[in-house]
């Protein structure tokens, strides 16, 4: 009976460290499971995919890199690259000023009630896409649109290329700003009072001390801002799609996003060269996100 | 004697002025913020018919027929809106719990590997998650799964942001709690659920929040691996709801509130956790 204890003691202890050291790979296993299962995985074989001609079923015929050339010289697809450029470039600069803009008059001493306004611009961003699209297009509506019959006009807003466009520009900024207005006020917030004091004091206006001081302390989370936003909006889907289609059907390829290539090619079987699409879509990302970078820091160093 | 006394008045003219213009400008971004909304909730208690005729206007014949008509439509819409909980509900479920677990031992345990697993689990936040799907939908088709709810579930998971996030909070958790812990005789599964999921609550609950909207929100993926109407989650279904007579002509009543329908989970959340759900979006962005 006496010696029991002290005979489990060692083991108890052999055991807890054995539990130690086993602890971790159980706590991550099934993170790591589930990644390399779900992403990993299907990731990589998206590459392999991408060399193969395949159908879905039978066997899939090697072809090389035609799946990428018969993408890149198909001319839909230089179309789609530029619509996605387009809506990106289109959005950004007035949704990021925007949201900059109402940081700063939100932060300013003399407005009240801010907790009611913060709130409410960030309203829009908790919508989803898709109810928020579909919004839209009861705003926009040609003949039964909300706009329209509230100016009494018939402008065809969702029929016209430009146009149609324009509304999916304005979307994106509606359902965006309130997220990167939040995200600045927060930037904005961990800026020392005392450095724009000590502007002030040495004479800077309003102006010169947004320009000198407030800008570039704020630049990293712009440049976050700018590249976060890039990455989303070349994965843009929902909002052509919802605002100028219906029922299952896809956006026309005029105004079409990057990704309605690989639905399409999905579509008819094409699983190879979806993958393509997909990749290629990496290496704009990622190059676009590299450009920024590097842009961003050229005119750090300048200055 | 003048000069005295008028710059300071001018001076505080100025800045009401400035008082005045930007509580105006405020209050024009916030009736852009939520005339939408509200546009939807009007015309929700409008009928499809009166829409045509009336869409902007308040409704002249208040009428709650178009969410009786959401519960008919095609077999009832309240199917599809408990399918996006059930797979948002049950996906947000499981990324927390693996999330956490995985979280507290990259932050917290020291083992073999551990900085260069993590090191390649970020690197592939560069690569956009649509990359997945032409694969996954291979695979979900082998197993005989188009179609059901687990193949919208299961990819939507893992989530290495989500992973990244965890991990930094947890990191700021004192080792001396888990110490004390310890010599309190818990062991590591005991530790995490008694000392480490409590105090890493906010961190989890913004996460949840956040990954719940991203499935609740999802579109592409669904609607490529869910066809049969069945199984889809109400964000499919919204877009594609047309008067079952004519065809192609959108029911907008209806429509604007299955779209109410979709919004109030999301906004009746927003109202009680404001704050957490505002620093959950900042969360990721100034912390770098």
């Amino acid at each position: 009976m006496t010696a029991l204890p002290s005979r489990r003691r060692p083991r108890s202890v052999e055991t807890r460290s054995l539990h130690e050291r086993v602890a971790p790979c159980l706590l991550i296993a099934p993170f790591v499971a589930a990644f390399v299962l779900l992403f990993l995985g299907p990731a990589l074989y998206s590459l392999v995919l991408s060399l193969y001609r395949y159908k879905g079923y039978g066997s899939a015929q090697f072809i090389g890199l035609s799946n990428y050339t018969s993408t890149l010289t198909y001319h839909i697809f230089w179309t789609a690259l530029g619509n996605t450029a387009f809506y990106w470039v289109a959005h950004v600069v007035p949704m990021m000023a925007l949201a900059f803009l109402l940081a700063l008059l939100v932060r300013s001493p003399v407005v009240r009630l801010k907790s009611v306004f913060k709130p409410i611009l960030f309203l829009p961003n908790i919508i989803a896409v898709v109810a928020a699209t579909l919004l839209f297009q009861s705003l926009f509506a040609t003949q039964y649109g909300i706009i329209n019959s509230a100016l009494r006009l018939q402008i065809p807003w969702l029929q016209d290329e430009w146009l149609s466009r324009i509304v999916i520009v304005v979307l994106m900024v509606w359902r965006n700003f309130g997220f990167w207005f939040v995200v600045f006020l927060a930037g904005l917030t961990t800026i020392n009072p005392e450095v724009e004091d000590a502007a002030r004091v040495d004479g800077a206006n309003d102006w010169q001390r947004l320009v000198y001081v407030t800008l570039p302390l704020m630049r990293p989370i712009i440049l976050l801002a700018v590249v976060i936003d890039a990455i989303g909006s070349f994965q843009l889907f929902s909002e052509p799609n919802i605002l100028l289609a219906r029922a299952g059907q896809l956006a026309p390829s005029a105004i079409a996003p990057l990704l309605n290539l690989m639905v399409v090619d999905l579509r008819s079987g094409g699983f190879g060269q979806a993958s393509a699409v997909g990749w290629l879509l990496f290496v704009i990302i990622a190059a676009a996100s590299y450009v920024q970078f590097r842009l961003f820091r050229d005119r750090e160093d300048r200055s | 004697m003048t000069a005295g006394t008028t710059r300071p008045t001018a001076a505080k003219h100025a800045s009401a002025r400035a008082s005045v213009l930007t509580h105006l400008a405020l209050v024009a971004m916030g009736v852009v913020s939520l005339y939408p909304y509200v546009m939807m909730l009007v015309n929700s208690f409008k009928s499809d018919h009166e829409i045509l005729s009336n869409p902007a206007g308040l409704p002249q014949n208040f009428t709650f027929s178009s969410y009786a008509s959401l519960a008919t439509y095609h077999g009832g819409v309240w199917i599809n809106f408990v399918n996006g909980l059930l797979i948002a509900g049950l996906s947000t479920l499981a990324a927390v719990l693996i999330t956490a677990m995985a979280g507290y031992a990259f932050s917290k345990h020291r083992f073999f590997g551990r900085e260069v697993i993590f090191s390649l689990l970020m690197l592939t936040l560069m690569v956009p998650p649509q990359i997945t799907i032409p694969p996954l939908y291979l695979l979900f088709a082998k197993v005989g799964w188009l179609d059901t709810l687990q193949a919208q579930i299961l990819p939507t998971i893992p989530s290495v942001f989500g992973l990244f996030m965890v991990r930094q909070y947890m990191q700021s958790v004192p080792d001396e709690l888990i110490e004390a812990a310890r010599i309190d005789g818990a062991g590591p599964w005991r530790i995490f659920f008694m000392v480490i999921v409590p105090i890493s609550a906010p961190i989890l609950g913004a996460f949840a929040i956040l990954h719940f909207l991203g499935v609740w929100n999802a579109y592409l993926w669904p609607l490529i691996v869910a066809t049969n109407p069945a199984v889809q989650p109400i964000m499919v279904t919204l877009p594609n709801m047309t008067d079952p007579n004519i065809g192609f002509l959108p029911i907008w009543g209806t429509i604007m509130a299955g779209c109410t329908l979709a919004t109030i989970p999301i906004l009746i959340v927003f109202l009680i956790f404001q704050d957490r759900f505002m620093a959950s979006a900042t969360i990721g962005a100034v912390k770098n």
